[in-house]
C-alpha cells in the first residue's frame, strides 16, 4: 500500500515551525504556546505505523440468474491492528451493492473479521467483481495508505428467461428423431392418413375398420416425430440504450429463452451474432450446447463496426439446410436487413422478431424531430412491408409485452399465409 | 468556525483600538476556513492567518505582560484544524460502524486535552526566571533537539 499525509500535516508544521521561529525573533513565550500544540499533532501523526492487512475476497456463488442476489464476502486480518480500515469492492455497473458502497471498520491486532456485501445482478453479462480499494488511516486521518487488494473474482449472470407456452415450428424437419412432428409421412405415432395397401407394408399397419367397410386392405399412414435445426441469428450491430435499457438486453434474453426451449424439445439450436464481432456456434443438441450458448450470448457486445459484412462469411455448417432461422433484431442495421433478405433468397425458413426500439426512442413533441421520427418509423414500416412480401414473419416484441405474444403472431401468420 | 471564531473573538475584544487593523486579517481567515469546509482546500492558510491574526494582536500590545489565554487559543485552533478535516472526511459516503466516530472524537478530545498541557506547561515555565541551573538549561536544549527532530522525522515521512 501507498503513503499519503493529510494536506494539515503540512499546515500543522508550517504553523508550529512559524510559531518557534516567531517565539525567537519576538523573545515571547505565546507564539512557542502555540506552535506546542501543532506539534504535537505532529508527533501523533509520525508515531502512527504502516499497517499490515490481509484481505481476501470471494463470493458466494460463481453463477447467477438476472435480478439474483450474490454474497461478497471481505476477509480481513491484521497483524498489527488499524484505526480505521475503509473497503470499496470495485463493481462493473451491471451490479450494485446493498447500502453503502464504501465500508469502514476498526481492526485491533491479530483480529480476524469478515464483512459481508450483497450485490444484485441488474443485467446479464461474464462480470468480473473486484478488486477492494483499500484505505489504512490512523486514528486522527493524518496520515493514510491506500491500494489494491483481493482477487478479481469472475461471476456470471445468465439473463432471465422468459416463459413460452409454445415454440414455432419449422416448416421442415430433418431425419434426426426428435419432438416434431414431420410434415412428410413415415413411422410415427401421429396418424396422417389412410392409403390402400402395398407391399410390403407390415400388418400392424392395417386399419381393420377401414379394410371391412372398404373391402381391401386399408393402412394407416403417420406422420414421424423428428428433431429440427435452429439457428437464432442475434444482431449485434446496433442497439438503443436509454435508462439502463437497451434492445440488445432484451435480444439476449430472448435468445436465450429460445435456446432452452427448442433444447429441451430435442432440436438442434445454433448461434450466430452477427455484428461488429462475428461469433457462431455449430448447432449441436443437448446441456452443453445451451451453456455454450449462454456463454456466447454473454460476450455478445454492441461492437460498432463500419464492415460491409454478409452471410456470405459465415462457415456453412453454421447454416445448415431446412433449418428455422430465428433472427432476433432491433431493425437499425442496413447490413443486418440485407443479410436476413439474402438467407431468405436462399430458401431458409426465416422468422424475424423485431425487439422494438421505439419505446427507447420518445422524441420531444416541441421540436422538430418529430417528422425525422415519423419518417424513420414509415421507412421501418416499408422494411417489415418488403419482408412480409417475401413470406417472411416479422413480428415486434414491444418492452412491455411477454415474448409469447409475438411468437403466437407468427404462428398465427403461418396459419393464414402460405409460404413462398 | 465556532472555535475558529472563539480563538480570535477574545483577541479583538481586547484588542480595543487597534481592533480595526486585525479585524481584516481575522475575517480574511474566516472566509478562508469557510473555503476549506466547502472545497477542501486552503485549511493551512486559515489556521496560519488565525495564528499570525493572535500575534499581531499580542504584538500591538503595549504592555509586554505573557497572555494567559495563549494555550487555550492554540488548543482552539488546532480543534478549528481537526474538526474541519473530520468534517471533510465524513462527507465520503462510507458505512462505519458508530464506534469510529467515537473512537476518532476520543482521539481529538485527548489531543486538545494533552495540547492544552503541553502549551500551558510552556507558558508556566517561561514565568521560571533564567540563569536558574544547568539542569533547567539542558531541559530547554533538549526540548529544541526534540522540536528539530520532529520536524526532520515529519520532512522525512
Amino acid at each position: 500500500m501507498t503513503g499519503f499525509t493529510s494536506p494539515r500535516l503540512s499546515a500543522y508544521a508550517a504553523v508550529a515551525a512559524s510559531g518557534l521561529v516567531a517565539g525567537l525573533a519576538l523573545g515571547r513565550v505565546e507564539p512557542v504556546a502555540l506552535a506546542a500544540p501543532f506539534l504535537l499533532a505532529l508527533v501523533a501523526a509520525v508515531a502512527g505505523h504502516k499497517p499490515q492487512v490481509s484481505v481476501h475476497l470471494s463470493l458466494d456463488r460463481e453463477r447467477v440468474l438476472e435480478g439474483d442476489e450474490v454474497t461478497a464476502k471481505v476477509e480481513l486480518a491484521s497483524a498489527n491492528g488499524v484505526d480505521r480500515f475503509e473497503l470499496l469492492l470495485l463493481l462493473p455497473p451491471e451490479v450494485r451493492v446493498e447500502g453503502a458502497p464504501a465500508r469502514a471498520l476498526h481492526l485491533r491486532a491479530g483480529e480476524e473479521q469478515t464483512i459481508e456485501l450483497k450485490l444484485r445482478c441488474d443485467r446479464w453479462g461474464a462480470l468480473s467483481i473486484g478488486p477492494l480499494v483499500v484505505r489504512a488511516r490512523d486514528i486522527l486521518g493524518i496520515r493514510t495508505w491506500e491500494g489494491q487488494a483481493g482477487e478479481v473474482q469472475r461471476l456470471r449472470v445468465y439473463p432471465a428467461e422468459e416463459t413460452l407456452h409454445s415454440l414455432v415450428a419449422p416448416l421442415e424437419t430433418q431425419v434426426f428423431v426428435g419432438n416434431q412432428v414431420s410434415r412428410a409421412r413415415g413411422e410415427g405415432i401421429e396418424f396422417a392418413d389412410l392409403r390402400e395397401w402395398q407391399p410390403g407394408d407390415r400388418v400392424r399397419r392395417v386399419n381393420w375398420r377401414a379394410t371391412a367397410l372398404r373391402g381391401s386392405l386399408w393402412v394407416n399412414e403417420q406422420y414421424p416425430e423428428r428433431n429440427t435445426d435452429v439457428v437464432l441469428f442475434l444482431d449485434t450491430f446496433a442497439e438503443v440504450r436509454a435508462e439502463g435499457r437497451s434492445t440488445n438486453d432484451r435480444a439476449v434474453r430472448a435468445a436465450a429463452t429460445l435456446a432452452r426451449g427448442y433444447l429441451q424439445r430435442k432440436d438442434r439450436v445454433g448461434l450466430v451474432g452477427f455484428g461488429g464481432v462475428l461469433s457462431w456456434l455449430v448447432p449441436e443438441s443437448g446441456t452443453r450446447q445451451l451453456y455454450a450458448i449462454v456463454d456466447t450470448l454473454l460476450t455478445s457486445d454492441i461492437v460498432h463496426s463500419y464492415a460491409m459484412r454478409g452471410v456470405d462469411v459465415l462457415p456453412p455448417r453454421t447454416l445448415p439446410p431446412k433449418a428455422l432461422v430465428l433472427a432476433i433484431t432491433p431493425l437499425l442495421d442496413d447490413r443486418t436487413a440485407a443479410a436476413l433478405l439474402d438467407l431468405r433468397a436462399r430458401g431458409y425458413d426465416l422468422i424475424v422478431v423485431e425487439v422494438s426500439p421505439l419505446e427507447l426512442l420518445e422524441p420531444d413533441p416541441e421540436s422538430s424531430s418529430q417528422l425525422a421520427h415519423r419518417l424513420w418509423r414509415l421507412s421501418r414500416e416499408a422494411l417489415r412491408w418488403r419482408y412480409e412480401q417475401l413470406g417472411v414473419p416479422v413480428v415486434t416484441w414491444r418492452e412491455d409485452e411477454p415474448l409469447a405474444a409475438p411468437l403466437e403472431e407468427v404462428n398465427a401468420f403461418r396459419h393464414l399465409a402460405r409460404p413462398a | 468556525m465556532a472555535a475558529y471564531g472563539g480563538a480570535l473573538a477574545d483577541a479583538l475584544a481586547r484588542a480595543g483600538s487597534t481592533a480595526g487593523y486585525l479585524a481584516p486579517g481575522a475575517a480574511l481567515g474566516a472566509l478562508l476556513l469557510a473555503v476549506a469546509l466547502v472545497y477542501g482546500r486552503g485549511l493551512g492558510a486559515a489556521l496560519f492567518l488565525g495564528g499570525a491574526t493572535y500575534l499581531a494582536f499580542l504584538v500591538s500590545e503595549e504592555h509586554h505582560r505573557v497572555d494567559p489565554t495563549a494555550p487555550l487559543v492554540a488548543v482552539l485552533l488546532l480543534l478549528c484544524g481537526e474538526l474541519a478535516a473530520w468534517s471533510l472526511d465524513e462527507r465520503w459516503r462510507i458505512e462505519g460502524d458508530a464506534a469510529l466516530l467515537w473512537r476518532r472524537g476520543a482521539a481529538t478530545a485527548a489531543l486538545a486535552l494533552a495540547g492544552l498541557t503541553v502549551a500551558a506547561l510552556v507558558v508556566a515555565l517561561s514565568a521560571v526566571p533564567s540563569g536558574r541551573g544547568l539542569a533547567l538549561t539542558v531541559a530547554g536544549a533538549a526540548a529544541a533537539v526534540c522540536a528539530a527532530g520532529v520536524g526532520v522525522m515529519v520532512a522525512g515521512r
